[in-house]
């Protein structure tokens, strides 16, 4: 019982650390290595206002999704630009701005148990034998709420529809007057943003420190990689594999076996159907 | 007439002596021969005498650089043939547990690990890489990221090889200076290797992958096989690499297989210009030094290093070798046009 | 003509130089240089150097420590190893120290590594350059063991704080008493799987087994976890009285306080969880804190004990200068006791030799913060657990609420150091 609720709330996590990548990479295909980064610096903005403004958490919040997404939109204007179409420069960049930032954060000295953001409320529920509290809860709702405000915004908005459109073929979307670059730093304005609101409702869950951002980003990739990119479907499905696999790992062979679970799991999925689960980018692009 | 707005481009031009030294002809001359020559030809007199010049820790810098030179190298072939490759540190980390391994359970002196190591781990990479080769572009580049980070968990889990602890006091090469020069012409004899191998047949075949796999399948050859190849000779480099930090530092431990490994040489290449070696050879000669003389900013050094690579690579995106290249060859002139 | 007034000039010039060039006693006498490469931007690193400052500070005003006859000034020089951020190859950490061994010439090193890997690393690298070497983090018996296979080369290395083995000890020795008031029987343990933590549990592991406490489980969790339901889960379901846990990354350590108190998990912790043990503990994890026990090695590093007053001591003067409390996971009374034992050292070889200085380290007799430092065989700081005055001590301590209802942290073993008696939950009386 225990082992079904906390798969859950574990994949859920898992899915809200991959919307704000998938969005990005999978479907306008911008890399953002730094989304682990905007992840933390989210984070940390939050605790600032907290802190040192002294706003309620509410708001705080709020204000750091918003800059976070200006952010966001700020990295594609000045980094991604004129590396656009070279794909290993882009991950480069993109990669040691999100290493920069961090270091940035742990030279300013934000480590340590005092930077931990307050949960939305305390107190929880038991189902049964299990206790959960209502802090995961919350997270597995605000999970729900923004993996099917995805799904929609692709496949139902004008500018979501716009975005798919630059990744499948960038020249027929010029064409039809998709402005490539005012979409590509929406799309990642819109990934950072996402980015940002996961963080403020797992962050709550312990405490903040820089070395999270990475890791952040290796479960993003491995979600994306394993559900197939582009797919929200898939998205959905690889989180549920890997955050049921760890926690069934944990329990069944040991608990320090659960890092290596995501590992396995891209390494066993690019071997035997490389486009991922649900991926739909078919055979010209990982194929031969 | 009315006048129309005059428009102007830039437009470039072979120098003189490039157009000179292209054919047979440029013996006849010293100064056309001293042009191809010179460049080529110093940086590695340069390097070859560094290590008389360089000694305790700048001569490990010298190591250093050359270690991720031959890792940057290892990438960039990987690449000439279609391998876009995120996992450098599998190469390395192969190579130093091999090497360390040998030497601390079997006390094999390092004469013989480090071409054990190199042969092993260009063995071992392949046939790990071998089932991924049919991928392409993002997804062999997961791979080759996760596979590293794999590795090293399960040794950490398992505690093999020296777990989390890893293997101190192994033994170290005759003197440094032997340690030195075997790092200078081992990256030297890479970087030529590379740069014949590529443009001969084989070389050629490996470019025609990268450009239109399809067309080479239709020729009857089996580019599998190949890219095997390829994966097997940048293991062995990457291995050799390896093999020569872990006795150079007389430890072997988990790090070996760290994220750093993997991604400076892609940093590498990418602020030298992909595609020709000595980019990535001037890409690591560059950082790796950067790196080091920023030690003196403390805990900014990080941060600062990533900012000079971002506006390099924004402000180059060709890479610094391509452009120097075309400053050499060409110049410049600002025409109408018509 | 000219050339001769030129030749002239130069030799009165040059005659006149060894005046301007005579070292000159007082202020301008040459520092002394003491190194401290270590991960400064992690807790341990930061407070460490922090408590180095603050030690050095004390000594300078006294005029400094003297060599022979000439009193010299500490000077610290710092190299960031980063060795405790993730993904920091240990070559890179390697590069630090020799950087500032080459270039600065210190004449000993403090703190050293974090990372117990890249510690026994630099062993050799110190044992090559001939540095005095005070450890004062890395906790792990690898260095006693390496330390054995050849004292002679690594006898430039000593460490002034606790290892595993003495941290193991006292919450062994906090079960027994736990065992014996309460009639507690039932463990889980939850463990980092690094190496002083595997050595701390399996040591804990093996007394429980021998004290007759039923294990509910022993588990691993690779430091970068960040969820610990599994383990919190099997103890709810197999009622497990006490969670032993030992972890000393403060990311996992917050999360699972924070996990603890969000499960409900009717069971004692026990054993070295550092947001636990700090003193804004209540205010970042919570008021469940209470009756958590957690160990403090050594005395000093972030509670005041009434009954060692040098403890109180350090920590006002920390505080006055810096504005804040060290935060629990920082051994930094031994950071502040290492640039001590160093002067004192100095002072009796009189002279900044290394063999001369070694040799004199070794018969260090220092009454420290974290009490009397000695070392043994294996140059390592002798701890135990009845006086102050013979030994360095640890302490034991609980959250208990005081007659006010506010949270205090309460030394409960060992009995020299004792405030209070240690109190069961209410939920846990049966």
């Amino acid at each position: 019982m225990s082992l079904l609720i906390y798969g859950l709330i574990n994949s859920v996590i898992l899915a809200l650390y991959t919307v704000g990548f998938s969005l990005c990479y999978g479907i306008s295909g911008i890399a953002n290595f730094s989304h682990g980064a905007l992840y933390i610096l989210s984070g940390f903005t939050a605790w600032n206002f907290l802190n040192a403004a002294g706003l309620p958490f509410y708001l705080a919040a709020v204000l750091s999704v918003m800059i976070t997404a200006i952010l966001g939109f700020l990295f594609y204007w000045v980094l991604l630009l004129r590396v656009r179409g070279i794909p290993l420069a882009e991950l480069i960049v993109t990669f040691a701005a999100g290493m920069g930032m961090l270091e940035l954060l742990t030279w300013k000295g934000f480590y340590g148990m005092r930077y931990s953001l307050p949960l939305f409320m305390k107190g929880g529920i038991e189902i049964g034998p299990v206790a959960i509290d209502f802090q995961r809860i919350f997270v597995v709702g605000t999970g729900v709420a923004l993996v099917v405000f995805l799904w929609l915004f692709v496949h139902h908005t004008r500018v979501g529809l716009a975005f798919r459109a630059m990744a499948q073929n960038e020249r027929t979307a010029l064409s039809v007057g998709i402005e490539s670059d005012w979409i590509g730093s929406l799309s990642m304005a819109l990934g950072a943003a996402l980015a940002a609101t996961a963080a403020m409702v797992i962050l709550p869950l312990g405490m903040m420190e820089s070395s999270i951002g990475l890791e952040v980003l290796i479960y993003a990739l491995a979600v994306a990689i394993v559900g197939g990119l582009e797919s929200t479907l898939g998205m959905i499905v690889g989180s549920f594999i890997i955050g049921f696999g760890q926690i069934a790992a944990a329990r069944y062979i040991g608990a320090k076996w659960m890092i290596i679970v995501p590992l396995a799991a891209i390494v066993l999925v690019l071997v035997v159907k490389p486009s991922g689960i649900f991926g739909k980018f078919k055979e010209l692009e990982e194929r031969v | 007439m009315a006048e129309a707005k005059v428009q102007r481009r830039r437009k470039r031009l072979d120098r003189g002596i490039k157009a000179r030294t292209d054919t047979i002809f440029v013996i006849a001359s010293k100064r056309d021969t001293l042009y191809l020559l010179l460049p080529r030809v110093l940086p590695v007199i340069a390097l070859l005498i560094l290590p008389l010049v360089l000694k305790g820790y700048w001569g490990k810098v010298l190591v250093f650089a050359c270690m991720y030179g031959l890792l940057a190298l290892s990438w960039d072939f990987m690449a000439c043939c279609g391998l876009f490759s995120l996992g450098q540190a599998l190469f390395f980390g192969m190579g130093a547990y091999i090497a360390g391994t040998l030497n601390h359970y079997f006390q094999i002196p390092p004469i013989i690990t480090v071409p054990a190591a190199t042969l092993g781990s260009g063995l071992l990479c392949a046939m790990l890489l071998g089932p991924v080769v049919r991928l392409k572009g993002v997804y062999f580049a997961m791979i080759t990221l996760m596979l590293p980070l794999l590795l090293k968990k399960m040794i950490d889990t398992t505690g093999i090889f020296g777990g989390t602890h890893g293997l101190p006091s192994l033994s170290p090469f005759p003197s440094e200076l032997v340690a030195t020069y075997l790092a200078v012409v081992g990256f030297l004899a890479c970087l030529f290797i590379f740069r014949r191998v590529i443009n001969s047949d084989y070389g050629l075949v490996l470019r025609a992958i990268r450009d239109d796999d399809r067309a080479v399948m239709s020729g009857a050859i089996n580019i599998y096989w190949r890219k095997i190849q390829a994966v097997f000779i940048s293991g062995a480099v990457g291995g050799f690499a390896g093999a020569l930090m872990t006795h150079h530092y007389q430890f072997l431990g988990l790090s070996t297989f760290a994220l750093d490994y993997s991604i400076l040489p892609v940093a590498a290449v990418a602020l030298g210009g992909q595609g020709t070696f000595a980019g990535a050879a001037i890409g690591s000669l560059f950082l790796v030094p950067l790196s080091e003389s920023l030690r003196a900013l403390g805990g900014l050094r990080m941060a600062i290093y990533c900012g000079i690579l971002i506006v390099s690579i924004i402000g180059l995106p060709e890479g610094i070798f391509h452009y120097m290249a075309r400053k050499y060859h060409q110049f410049e002139k600002v025409v109408e046009v018509k | 003509m000219k050339k001769g007034i030129l030749v002239m000039a130069l030799m009165f010039l040059f005659a006149v130089c060894p005046i301007f060039m005579q070292p000159q006693d007082g202020l301008c006498a040459d520092p002394i240089v003491i190194g401290v490469p270590t991960s400064l931007y992690t807790p341990f690193g930061s407070y460490g150097l922090k408590a180095v400052n603050l030690a050095v500070e004390e000594i300078n005003a006294k005029g400094g420590v003297p060599v022979g006859n000439v009193k010299r000034p500490l000077k610290v020089v710092v190299a960031d190893t980063r060795d405790g951020e993730p993904g920091t190859p240990v070559h890179d950490a390697l590069m630090a120290y020799e950087k500032m061994i080459t270039e600065q010439k210190p004449a000993a090193i403090v703190i050293g590594a974090f990372r117990s890997e890249v510690l026994i690393a630099a062993m050799d690298l110190v044992a090559k350059y001939k540095v005095p070497h005070l450890g004062t983090i890395a906790q792990t018996p690898g260095f006693q063991a390496q330390f054995k296979k050849d004292p002679a080369k690594y006898k430039y290395l000593f460490r002034v704080t606790t290892d595993a083995l003495v941290d193991a000890t006292y919450i062994a020795h906090t079960l027994d008493m736990l065992k014996k008031d309460f009639g507690l029987d039932k463990i889980l343990h939850i463990y980092q799987d690094t190496a002083w933590a595997k050595f701390f549990a399996g040591f804990l592991q093996k007394h429980c087994k021998e004290t007759g406490w039923t294990e509910a489980g022993y588990e691993a969790y690779a430091d970068g976890a960040s969820d610990f339901s599994p383990a919190l889960t099997k103890a709810k379901e197999s009622k497990a009285q006490v969670i032993g846990m030992i972890w000393d990354v403060p990311l996992g350590a917050g999360v699972f306080a924070k996990q603890y108190v969000a499960m409900k998990v009717p069971s004692l912790l026990v054993g070295f969880i550092p947001p636990m043990g700090s003193p804004i503990a209540p205010k970042a994890v919570g008021p469940e804190v209470e009756y958590g026990m957690t160990v403090e090695f050594p005395v000093g590093a972030t509670l005041a004990l009434a009954k060692l007053p040098k403890t109180g001591e350090f920590l006002d003067k920390f505080k006055k200068k810096y504005g804040e409390l060290p935060e629990p996971p920082a051994v930094n009374s031994s950071a502040y006791d290492s640039v001590f034992v160093l002067a004192s050292a100095i002072e009796r070889a009189g002279s900044l030799d290394p063999d001369k200085l070694v040799e004199a380290l070794e018969k260090t007799d220092y009454p420290g913060v974290s009490g009397k430092i000695k070392f043994n065989q294996d140059h390592i700081m002798v701890f135990g657990e009845k006086s102050a005055e013979e030994t360095g001590v640890c302490v034991v301590f609980q959250w208990q609420k005081d007659k006010d209802g506010n949270l205090k942290r309460v030394p409960v073993y060992p009995e020299f150091l004792a405030e209070g008696k240690i109190l069961l939950p209410p939920w846990m009386k049966k």
